[in-house]
C-alpha cells in the first residue's frame, strides 16, 4: 500500500505535514504526539484509513471508530476547556466586584461600580445600563441613572477608547464616576425621566418584578403583553432584561440591562450572572445609602451640638452679664444719693461764693466730677434696664427725628448737620422704645464724639423682607481701636467711663442681641464710619 | 408762698432740697419717714409733696396711695435715684417723676410746672 500521509514516520521534516504550524515544530520528532494532536484532523489519513480498511486490513474500522471518538473527545474538551475559562473570568470578576462593592460606602462609587460591571467588555458586556430606585417614602420607583451609548457611532467611539487602555474594573469605575458619572444621568434624562412607576401599580413590568423578586427577561417588547406600547417605546429596544434590586426584604430598585446597539440576544447565562451580581449591588446600595444618612444625621447632630454649645455659653455669658447688671445697678443707686448731695451742695455753695474767690474753681470741678459720675450712673442704669424690655409698635423714623433734635446742641458743637433718607412706608416695629431709643442716641453721640468737624451725618432707615434697618453714615467719622475693643464686653476697659462708645456700645449690642436684633459697626469703604441698626419685624406677642 | 413737704430718709438730701428750695422762694417742711410725714400732714397745710420712693423699711409708694386716697387734690413729686419706677403702674398716681441729680434745676421745673398745674385747676 502506497502511504502518502507522514502517520507511519517517527520523524518527519517541515513540510510533511501541512497541519504543524509554526511554534509546533517539536511535532516533526514526537511521534505520539504528533498522532493525537494532528492525524485524527488529516484527510490524508482518514483517506488512508479508508484505503486500509477497502484492503481487508481488520484494525482499520476499529482505528476509524477510535479516530471519531478522539475528535469527539478532543472538541467536548475544548468546550469544557472554554468554559471553565469563562467561569474562571466570571468568578475573578465577581470576586473583584465584591471587594469594591464591599468597601465602599460611597453611593456614587457604588452606582459607578455597578453600571461599570453591567456595560463593560470586561464585565457582564451589555450595551446599556438603566437603575431605578424607590424613592424614601417607597412610593414610587424613579429613574435614577443611565449608562451606554445612545447611538451606533457613539457605541463604535466607547469601544475604540476601551480598546485602547488596559483598565481593571475598578479603575473603570473610578474613571467613570470622576469623568462620566454626571454626564451621562443628563444624556440619559430624557429616558430617566419618564422611567417614573408607582410601587403600587403591580401591573407594570418593573414593579411585577420588584414584586415577585426575580428578573424578568422581555423579548418582543413592542408586541409583549407584559409590557406596555408606551414603556417598550420608551426603552425603544426588542429585548431587555429586567433585574430587581432587593435586600432583605427591603425594595431598592430596578435594573434594566440591554444590548441596543448590537441587538445580541440576553442568555440565560447573562441572565444569572447578573442575578449573581444583583444581590451584592443591592447589598452594597442599602449600606452606601445607609451610610450617606448615618453622615447627614451625624452633621445635623454636629451642628445641634454647636449650637447647642454656642448657647450654653451664652447662656452662662448672659447670667454672668445679668449678675454685672445686678451689682452695677445696686451699686449706682447707692452712689447717687451721696452723689447727688456732693454735687447739689458744691453747686449751692458755687452760687453763694464770691466770683474771685480761689474755691470757686474747686467748687466746679467737684460739680464737673459729680456731673461725669452721674452720667456714668445713667448708662449703667440703662443697662439693667435692659434686662426688662416694654415692647409695643412705634414709627422708628419719628425716633429718629426726635433723638437728633434732642442731640442738636451736640451736632452744633462739632459743626455738624443732618440729613435724613427715611423711607416712606415704613411699617412700625415692635419694640422698646426707651431701649431703642437710648441706642439710637448713643450711636449718635459716639459718632458726635469720634469725628472731626463739619460736614453732616447721614440718617437713614430701610426695609425689605423683614428687617428694618436704621443707618446713621458719617463720613468725616473714625472710631479708634480701643472702642472697637470694648465692644465685646461692656465695663472691660480701662478707659474712663462715660465715654459713649466705651460703655455705650456693648450696652447697644446687648440690649439689640437680647431682642433678636443686631448692631454692625464699620468702616465704610469710601472712608468714614457706619452704624447701622438691623431690627426684624415682629408680630406683637 | 407754697409750702412744700420733702419726704426723704437721708438728712443730708433733706437739707439740701431745704437749702435749695427755700432759696426759690418755698417754705420747706421735712420728714424723715412716712410715719412722720403722714403725721405732718394730718397738722399742717401743704401745696405740694416731694417723696422718695426708698425710704429704709417703708415703701414711698404705699405712701403715695395713701396721700392719693386720703388727699387728692395735694400733687406729689416722686424723686427717686431709680429711674425703672418710671414705668411702675403705682407711680403713675404722682403728678411728676424726677430721677435724683445733684443738679437740682429738672426737680425745681417740675415744681413749678406742677404747682402751676394745680392752681389751673
Amino acid at each position: 500500500m502506497n502511504l502518502q500521509c507522514c502517520w507511519h514516520n517517527v520523524t518527519i521534516s517541515p513540510g510533511d505535514c501541512p497541519y504543524i504550524e509554526p511554534g509546533e515544530e517539536d511535532l516533526l520528532v514526537s511521534h505520539e504526539r504528533r498522532v493525537i494532536e494532528k492525524c485524527s484532523n488529516c484527510p490524508r489519513f482518514i483517506s488512508e484509513l479508508e484505503g486500509m480498511k477497502s484492503a481487508g486490513e481488520p484494525l482499520a474500522p476499529i482505528l476509524k471508530i477510535l479516530t471519531v471518538e478522539l475528535v469527539d473527545l478532543r472538541v467536548r474538551l475544548e468546550s469544557m476547556d472554554g468554559f471553565l475559562n469563562s467561569k474562571t473570568r466570571e468568578i475573578r470578576f465577581l470576586h473583584e466586584l465584591s471587594t469594591v462593592l464591599q468597601t465602599s460606602m460611597d453611593l456614587d462609587e457604588v452606582l459607578s461600580v455597578a453600571m461599570t460591571a453591567i456595560t463593560a467588555g470586561k464585565g457582564f458586556g451589555m450595551n446599556r445600563a438603566f437603575l431605578l430606585m424607590c424613592d424614601k417614602d417607597q412610593n414610587y420607583l424613579r429613574g435614577y441613572l443611565g449608562v451606554g451609548p445612545r447611538s451606533y457611532e457613539e457605541a463604535w467611539h466607547i469601544w475604540q477608547e476601551v480598546e485602547q487602555t488596559n483598565l481593571t474594573l475598578k479603575e473603570m469605575a473610578q474613571f467613570f464616576r470622576e469623568n462620566k458619572l454626571f454626564s451621562e444621568k443628563v444624556k440619559f434624562q430624557d429616558i430617566l425621566e419618564r422611567l417614573s412607576v408607582p410601587l403600587e401599580d403591580q401591573t407594570h413590568i418593573l414593579t411585577r418584578s420588584l414584586h415577585e423578586k426575580r428578573p424578568i427577561l422581555v423579548v418582543e417588547a413592542f408586541n409583549n403583553p407584559l409590557v406596555s406600547r408606551e414603556f417598550a417605546e420608551i426603552l425603544n429596544v426588542d429585548s431587555f432584561l429586567v433585574m430587581p434590586l432587593i435586600s432583605g426584604n427591603r425594595k431598592i430598585g430596578v435594573l434594566i440591562a440591554d444590548n441596543f446597539i448590537t441587538q445580541r440576544a440576553i442568555t440565560h447565562q447573562d441572565i444569572q450572572s447578573i442575578e449573581t451580581f444583583a444581590f451584592p449591588v443591592a447589598f452594597a446600595l442599602v449600606r452606601a445609602s445607609l451610610y450617606e444618612q448615618l453622615h447627614e444625621e451625624v452633621d445635623k447632630l454636629t451642628l445641634a451640638n454647636r449650637k447647642l454649645q454656642e448657647q450654653q455659653e451664652l447662656i452662662v455669658k448672659m447670667e454672668k452679664m445679668a449678675l454685672v447688671g445686678r451689682i452695677t445697678s445696686s451699686i449706682a443707686h447707692s452712689i447717687r444719693n451721696p452723689l447727688m448731695v456732693i454735687g447739689g451742695f458744691a453747686r449751692s455753695l458755687l452760687k453763694s461764693i464770691e466770683v474771685d474767690d480761689p474755691k470757686k474753681e474747686y467748687l466746679s470741678s467737684i460739680i464737673q466730677e459729680a456731673r461725669q459720675l452721674e452720667d456714668v450712673l445713667v448708662e449703667i442704669l440703662n443697662y439693667s434696664d435692659s434686662l426688662y424690655p416694654v415692647k409695643d409698635q412705634w414709627d422708628l423714623n419719628q425716633l429718629l427725628e426726635d433723638s437728633c433734635r434732642d442731640l442738636q446742641p451736640k451736632f452744633a458743637a462739632v459743626d455738624c448737620s443732618c440729613r435724613f433718607e427715611l423711607a416712606e412706608d415704613l411699617p412700625t416695629v415692635l419694640i422698646d422704645y426707651k431701649q431703642i431709643s437710648y441706642c439710637v442716641r448713643t450711636l449718635l453721640v459716639t459718632a458726635l464724639e469720634n469725628r472731626s468737624p463739619g460736614g453732616e451725618l447721614l440718617v437713614c432707615s430701610r426695609w425689605w423682607d423683614h428687617v428694618v434697618m436704621l443707618e446713621i453714615y458719617d463720613q468725616n467719622g473714625s472710631l479708634p481701636e480701643d472702642v472697637w475693643e470694648t465692644m465685646a464686653t461692656p465695663f472691660s476697659s480701662t478707659q474712663e467711663l462715660g465715654v459713649a462708645g466705651v460703655v455705650g456700645l456693648p450696652i447697644c449690642r446687648t440690649i439689640l442681641e437680647k431682642s433678636g436684633n443686631s448692631l454692625e459697626i464699620e468702616r465704610s469703604q469710601g472712608g468714614g464710619m457706619r452704624y447701622i441698626i438691623r431690627l426684624h419685624l415682629q408680630k406683637e406677642e | 408762698m407754697a409750702r412744700l413737704l420733702v419726704v426723704d430718709d437721708e438728712s443730708s438730701i433733706r437739707l439740701l432740697y431745704s437749702q435749695e428750695l427755700g432759696e426759690e422762694g418755698y417754705d420747706v417742711v421735712t420728714a424723715g419717714s412716712a410715719v412722720e410725714a403722714v403725721e405732718k400732714l394730718q397738722n399742717e397745710q401743704f401745696d405740694l409733696i416731694l417723696l422718695d420712693i426708698k425710704l429704709k423699711n417703708e415703701s414711698g409708694l404705699d405712701l403715695l396711695q395713701k396721700i392719693v386716697k386720703d388727699r387728692h387734690d395735694l400733687p406729689v413729686v416722686l424723686c427717686s435715684a431709680f429711674s425703672c419706677y418710671k414705668d411702675d403702674f403705682s407711680a403713675w398716681l404722682a403728678d411728676g417723676y424726677v430721677v435724683k441729680s445733684s443738679d437740682l434745676q429738672e426737680l425745681k421745673d417740675e415744681i413749678k410746672k406742677v404747682l402751676a398745674k394745680k392752681q389751673n385747676r
